[in-house]
């Protein structure tokens, strides 16, 4: 009896302090993720922020998706909600600021934007601010084919130039953007300016012979992303090359296909299947004439 | 007194070439190929209703023993070219007793080779959009043309030097029976023999002798460019067109010995398929197993030496991988035993003959699986992402059921036709009894 309740007593504390391991073992396994938070002004229209959630996995960092995260801009409140927003397979997602917060947005010229993350079962809560202080930038070109870029903030209520912004002069392609010479960044001067030559002079544009310039700051720590983009005369037109997309080929659809094969083709068709239907005829007539004697 | 020995002779022939009833290992052999028809015929009814996922053919080999059963039997059907049309233009007078053997091989394997194509489709009630939408530029489109010629060229070949025997046929009601009597009588009761019927008989089998020859190259090059114009290692080659058509020759050949022997020991016609017959089809075949292993040859040797590292997979996979063993059976077993075989006279006996004929029908199938199976596991452009199961392949029960079931189906087939007509023209042979009576 008594061994019997000791293997009763044994099982019953095995058996809740199981649950409990578990919970243990759960907390445990938690991983961490970093938040990041990039401010965005495209065009000095709307502004927008990107934020992106990473892990570290075996040393090595992985993009996180899935992961609900609560924008708000200067303070967390509902107030001052940006959005809310989940990340994709890159990890990453995109809010731009609403027009609700146009009051807020207008009332300083250094904003915070805050980003937090509950946390779920796989990760534990976290979150990021960023501080960026407002500034645009502007683009010219002049007549010998300079591009010249300014970068100004906003101090109270005025625009003033600012030096020493990295700025990257470049040309927009299909893939990336192309740099308008050797130089990779420009540094503003004391009247908030870079400039750059154009040394792309045979590069394809459109069909008017036109391309897209841009001026970037990337990644600064005090105004975010800014970028502007304008649009000049200055590339080769482009020209269509003759392709057989729509000829008649052996790879075009059925109704492309080359005279040449449908001649053939039909040909040894109807020329073998006359001899067959000729020939059949034949047992008709052997056939008739079998019937005759 | 000269001609009643001729009549008794002629009278002698009939007799002995006139259609028999099965004795009991024949009724046996139809019930054994029946029930693998049947078998077939469940498996090709579960893929039907459970989709292809219930064979093993995947995203890497799409194509597996369906369509090594169908390049088969488009093999196999070529000697009906072969022994009726090349040795009838070429004046061969020896192969005229062996070429309904080989016309209803032929029409067998036509047929099937059709059937296993449209095994393969899956979705056999689209098959029409074959038709409504295929493109003229597309081999599998002139697959499809040249299978339907082929196919009637080979029933008129089989049709035409059929006419006279089915007169004598219809002499024998008692013996055939009043049903095969009806049926003979529906295919040939206004043949009459007459001159006028006679000339235009010969005439239409001259005419499709001569047709046959170029379709039926063309059924087996058009099969060898549904892979040759496909960009894989192991297809990529100029040589296909040739290569298949001397393996097809080879595969034919085989299978004619096969069935002479068979046919000869069962119906006892050691009086027209003699040791001779056996001794020039053994001649030929070797030639065949020659050109064969010279277009082999030329298939791998270029490539092994170039060892590309594109093709260097597949072809590690057939000399010394996975695939060797099949591979190495196929090319000793198909092509280089039955030459040393073959080479001497002894091996031209019917025993040893069938004996090869068989290695080369079952090296010839395994070649043809060897064609499909290891270059589609080796594409030029591996997939990712892939199950590690999809890098193998293996065919499932239901593959195997309907290829069994398929080969079965063909030879009953033959069965059937030897059942119903002469193996052996009998009227030819009557005449060559004339002519050397004379």
């Amino acid at each position: 009896m008594k061994l019997l309740n000791k293997i009763l007593f044994g099982s019953l504390s095995l058996l809740f302090l199981l649950p409990g391991y578990n919970a243990f073992a759960q907390t445990a396994d938690k991983g961490s993720v970093s938040v990041a938070v990039s401010y965005f002004n495209a065009n000095n229209k709307i502004p927008y922020v990107v934020v992106k959630v990473k892990t570290k996995v075996n040393g090595k960092f992985q993009n996180v998706g899935g992961i609900p995260l609560k924008l708000s801009l200067n303070k967390d409140s509902e107030g001052t909600l940006i959005g809310k927003v989940v990340t994709n397979e890159q990890g990453e997602a995109t809010a731009i600021i609403p027009q609700s917060l146009k009051k807020e947005w207008s009332s300083t010229v250094k904003h915070t934007f805050i980003a937090a993350f509950a946390g779920n079962a796989k990760y534990d809560s976290t979150s990021t601010s960023l501080t960026v202080s407002k500034a645009k930038i502007l683009i010219d070109t002049t007549s010998s084919r300079s591009v010249v870029a300014t970068v100004m903030e906003l101090k109270d209520t005025t625009w003033t130039p600012v030096k020493g912004v990295d700025v990257v002069l470049a040309i927009r392609r299909l893939g990336s953007d192309l740099n308008i010479n050797e130089t990779a960044t420009f540094a503003t001067d004391s009247t908030g300016k870079a400039s750059g030559d154009f040394k792309r002079d045979s590069i394809p544009g459109d069909l008017k012979g036109n391309i897209t310039l841009v001026a970037k700051v990337l990644d600064n720590d005090t105004y975010g992303n800014l970028f502007i983009e304008k649009k000049v005369h200055w590339g080769s037109k482009f020209v269509s090359k003759a392709n057989d997309f729509n000829a008649r080929t052996l790879f075009a659809t059925r109704a492309k296909a080359p005279v040449w094969l449908m001649v053939i083709a039909t040909g040894i068709i109807i020329g073998v299947w006359t001899v067959l239907i000729l020939l059949v005829q034949n047992i008709l007539k052997i056939k008739k004439l079998g019937n005759e004697a | 007194m000269e001609n009643s020995k001729s009549i008794a002779g002629e009278e002698q022939i009939i007799q002995d070439l006139l259609p028999r009833k099965f004795k009991n290992s024949g009724k046996i052999l139809v019930y054994i190929l029946s029930a693998f028809c049947l078998v077939g015929i469940y498996a090709y009814y579960r893929q039907l209703r459970y989709g292809l996922i219930v064979t093993h053919m995947r995203d890497y080999v799409s194509w597996g023993i369906y369509i090594s059963n169908f390049v088969f039997f488009v093999a196999i059907s070529l000697v009906g070219s072969l022994i009726t049309a090349v040795f009838r233009l070429a004046g061969v007078k020896w192969g005229s007793p062996l070429t309904r053997i080989a016309e209803m091989i032929a029409v067998a394997a036509i047929i099937f080779a059709s059937i296993i194509i449209i095994v393969d489709m899956g979705s056999p009630e689209r098959f029409y959009n074959l038709f409504l939408y295929g493109r003229i530029q597309s081999p599998i489109i002139w697959d499809v043309i040249v299978i339907t010629t082929y196919f009637f060229i080979s029933i008129l070949l089989l049709y035409y030097p059929l006419l006279p025997d089915l007169q004598i046929l219809l002499r024998f009601k008692e013996k055939s029976g009043p049903r095969l009597h009806k049926f003979y009588s529906y295919l040939g009761s206004f043949w009459k023999g007459s001159h006028k019927q006679y000339l235009l008989s010969k005439k239409a089998i001259n005419a499709l002798c001569i047709a046959i020859i170029p379709v039926a190259f063309t059924i087996h090059t058009v099969t060898s460019w549904l892979f040759a114009t496909t960009y894989r290692p192991g297809w990529d080659s100029t040589n296909f067109g040739a290569y298949f058509i001397a393996g097809a020759f080879l595969v034919g050949a085989g299978a004619v010995v096969v069935a002479m022997y068979i046919f000869r020991k069962w119906y006892g016609l050691e009086k027209y398929i003699t040791l001779d017959h056996f001794d020039k089809m053994g001649r030929v075949l070797v030639l065949l197993c020659l050109l064969y292993l010279y277009f082999n040859v030329n298939e791998f040797l270029t490539p092994f030496f170039k060892m590309k590292e594109s093709e260097a997979g597949y072809l590690n996979d057939m000399f010394s991988g996975s695939f060797a063993p099949v591979f190495w059976f196929a090319i000793f077993t198909g092509i280089i035993l039955p030459i040393i075989i073959l080479l001497f006279k002894k091996g031209r006996k019917p025993l040893p003959m069938f004996i090869v004929g068989i290695m080369v029908v079952v090296g010839a199938w395994f070649k043809r699986y060897l064609i499909v199976t290891p270059t589609l596991l080796h594409p030029f452009m591996p997939m990712h992402d892939v199950p590690a199961s999809y890098h193998h392949y293996f065919p499932s029960w239901e593959e195997w059921a309907i290829t069994m079931g398929s080969l079965a189906g063909a030879i009953l087939i033959i069965v059937a036709l030897c059942r119903v007509f002469p193996i052996i023209p009998i009227q030819e042979t009557i005449n060559e009894h004339h002519e050397t009576a004379k």
